[in-house]
């Protein structure tokens, strides 16, 4: 079949011609002086969204326990999928880059599984409990050995048991 | 070393209309914080599909910044479907509008899906600032083409380009990716 042959439009420069200059504003790589200051920002918002993490953990809870009650399992499993991907982007903006990590781990376990069996249900809380002990425990950074091999473990079951359901 | 120009090039972001589509309050705060520390003056809110497009529709949002996951999972809506309204509907007001996309589904399927929907720059939560000043300065600074071919219309998705390649057109169509 013939294929169309593309079409191209010279780059939209309104926006260039509006914003971009020589004397005011921002330099379009920072000076460190002016990135301390937008890192300060982030910096401010850690509590927030650390506080926003423990409720939202404690939702994962209560969805988790909806799915156990096998009431509204396409609700409760949508909702755990939605809540651990929020997770997984935020984990690291605090320095809890182990928050990402499992919650990544609970949210690709959790993709297509909309009826979990009671084991794939026993390691999404497991995978629910290792995410509480590193908030409860506020393990920044990497954490120990033990949390990279509880990491290293849940991957395994994750890998091992996921068959949509 | 010599200087160039755009060494010397700086962005006003006082002159820019931003909108921030982000269903996670505390999220949309950071990147709206950032950028009011940009000195941007003008940002409009979304947290939903529908509202964005409520925005939108005024035709004033010269920077979309868009969560890919939105609260409307329900209804199968995205922040992909407002990229997708942006690049193809005949009511968007400006088809060519620089968007980034800022999400938690980083992985390489996600950030190929992005592209192939016309999505200017990628930004992978958890993100740095650096990073995300990056993603905008790009695509406010560093406009690209355009292209139109099948059913896609959008950045150029080449970055690189060869004037060496000699061959027959490869590119394909956007629903084969």
């Amino acid at each position: 079949m013939a294929r169309k042959k593309p079409e191209f439009l010279p780059p939209q420069q309104d926006l260039r011609r509006k914003a971009v200059n020589f004397s005011k504003g921002f330099r379009l790589k920072l000076e460190p002086a002016e990135l301390r200051r937008l890192e300060e920002v982030v910096e401010k918002a850690k509590d927030a969204l650390s506080l926003d993490v423990a409720d939202k953990l404690r939702q994962l809870r209560e969805a988790l326990e909806e799915v156990a009650r096998s009431q509204q399992t396409d609700r409760g499993m949508r909702t755990i999928r939605a809540l651990s991907l929020d997770i997984k982007g935020a984990g690291g903006m605090f320095n809890y880059p182990l928050l990402t990590e499992f919650a990544k781990s609970l949210n690709d376990f959790t993709k297509g599984i909309n009826q979990p069996t009671p084991l794939q249900l026993d390691i999404i809380a497991a995978q629910i409990d290792a995410l509480y002990v590193v908030m409860g425990q506020r393990i920044e950074g990497q954490g120990s050995k033990v949390e990279k091999d509880l990491l290293t473990a849940l991957r395994l079951a994750v890998e091992r048991h996921k068959t949509a359901g | 070393m010599s200087e160039s120009m755009a060494d010397h090039e700086r962005i006003d972001f006082s002159k820019i209309n931003f909108l921030i589509v982000e269903p996670n309050r505390v999220m949309g705060q950071m990147v709206r914080d950032v950028l009011m520390m940009l000195d941007a003056q003008y940002l409009d809110r979304a947290r939903d599909y529908d509202s964005a497009l409520t925005v939108l529709r005024l035709g004033r949002t010269d920077v979309m910044i868009t969560e890919w996951a939105l609260r409307d999972e329900k209804l199968g809506r995205t922040g992909m479907d407002i990229v997708h309204w942006i690049r193809n509907d005949p009511a968007s007001p400006n088809r060519m509008m620089p968007v980034v996309m800022m999400t938690a589904n980083s992985e390489e399927e996600y950030v190929c899906r992005a592209r192939d929907c016309g999505v200017s720059e990628f930004v992978a939560k958890p993100y740095t600032v650096n990073a995300f000043y990056t993603r905008l300065v790009s695509a406010i600074a560093r406009p690209r083409q355009f292209v139109r071919v099948d059913e896609y219309f959008g950045p150029d998705r080449r970055r690189r380009r060869s004037d060496e390649y000699a061959g027959p057109e490869r590119r394909l169509p956007a629903d084969s990716y």
